[in-house]
């Protein structure tokens, strides 16, 4: 299954979705500067969406990276058959008699049309 | 050890696959050392929760890893899978660091 469409969004919505988050993180900073007051720890709910983004983003990597393939020198062998072993490229002829026959062929089959 | 050696039949390995599935999971990795430690900055994660924060997501995609390549049939991809969890973790913390710091220092102090 290659990188389709999908999990590239997955991936464009996971980092967007840890951008939001850092940016709520970085104003609850400046709302606790404001105020005074001391960090303790982030809200609960800017702490479950970077976890959930991390996932997100963790999953949409592994995702568009690829695909593995399989490690055993013969797994691409095993899915051929006896006809592709017979083709061998390098014994083709195009230069045959089959040309010349049947330009005669055709060319007797006009007379005969005419 | 020895025995169970002898008892195995030789498997000719292909090394383009290998090669392959191996560069995929580096290049994985990097970007989760990488995003789990923007994941960190962003927490606010100092000292030591920190390094157990990159230990859990290491660990956490190690398993995202293994439920990819199947769990009963990751054999047909990697060799060793405790060499994809151990390989090159110390490379990846200092990435992990870099982020880490950097967003901390984006977020929380600036």
């Amino acid at each position: 299954m290659p990188a389709t469409f999908i999990h590239r969004s997955i991936l464009t919505v996971g980092f967007l979705s840890l951008f939001h988050a850092a940016y709520s993180a970085a104003q609850h900073r400046s709302y606790l500067r404001l105020n005074d007051l001391d960090f303790t720890h982030l809200p609960l709910d800017i702490f479950i969406q970077t976890l959930i983004s991390l996932f997100i983003i963790m999953y949409g990597v592994l995702q568009v990276a690829g695909d593995f393939k399989e490690i055993k020198a013969s797994a691409d062998l095993e899915d051929r058959t006896w006809e592709t072993y017979r083709n061998i490229p390098s014994f083709y002829t195009f230069s045959h008699r089959g040309g010349k026959c049947s330009q005669l062929a055709s060319k007797s089959g006009l007379e005969e049309i005419e | 050890m020895a025995t169970k050696v002898k008892n195995e039949p030789f498997v000719a390995y292909s090394e383009s696959a290998i090669r392959n599935n191996l560069s995929i999971v580096e290049y994985c990795r990097t970007s989760v050392a990488a995003v789990s430690g923007c994941t960190a900055g962003v927490l606010g994660l100092t000292g030591l929760y920190g390094a157990l924060f990159f230990i859990v997501a290491v660990t956490g995609f190690w398993f995202m890893l293994l439920g990819k390549a199947g769990i009963d049939s990751w054999k047909k991809f990697f060799i060793s899978r405790k060499s994809l969890l151990i390989n090159g973790i110390f490379g990846h913390f200092f990435t992990y660091i870099l982020c880490w710091t950097f967003i901390y220092g984006m977020v929380h102090v600036y």
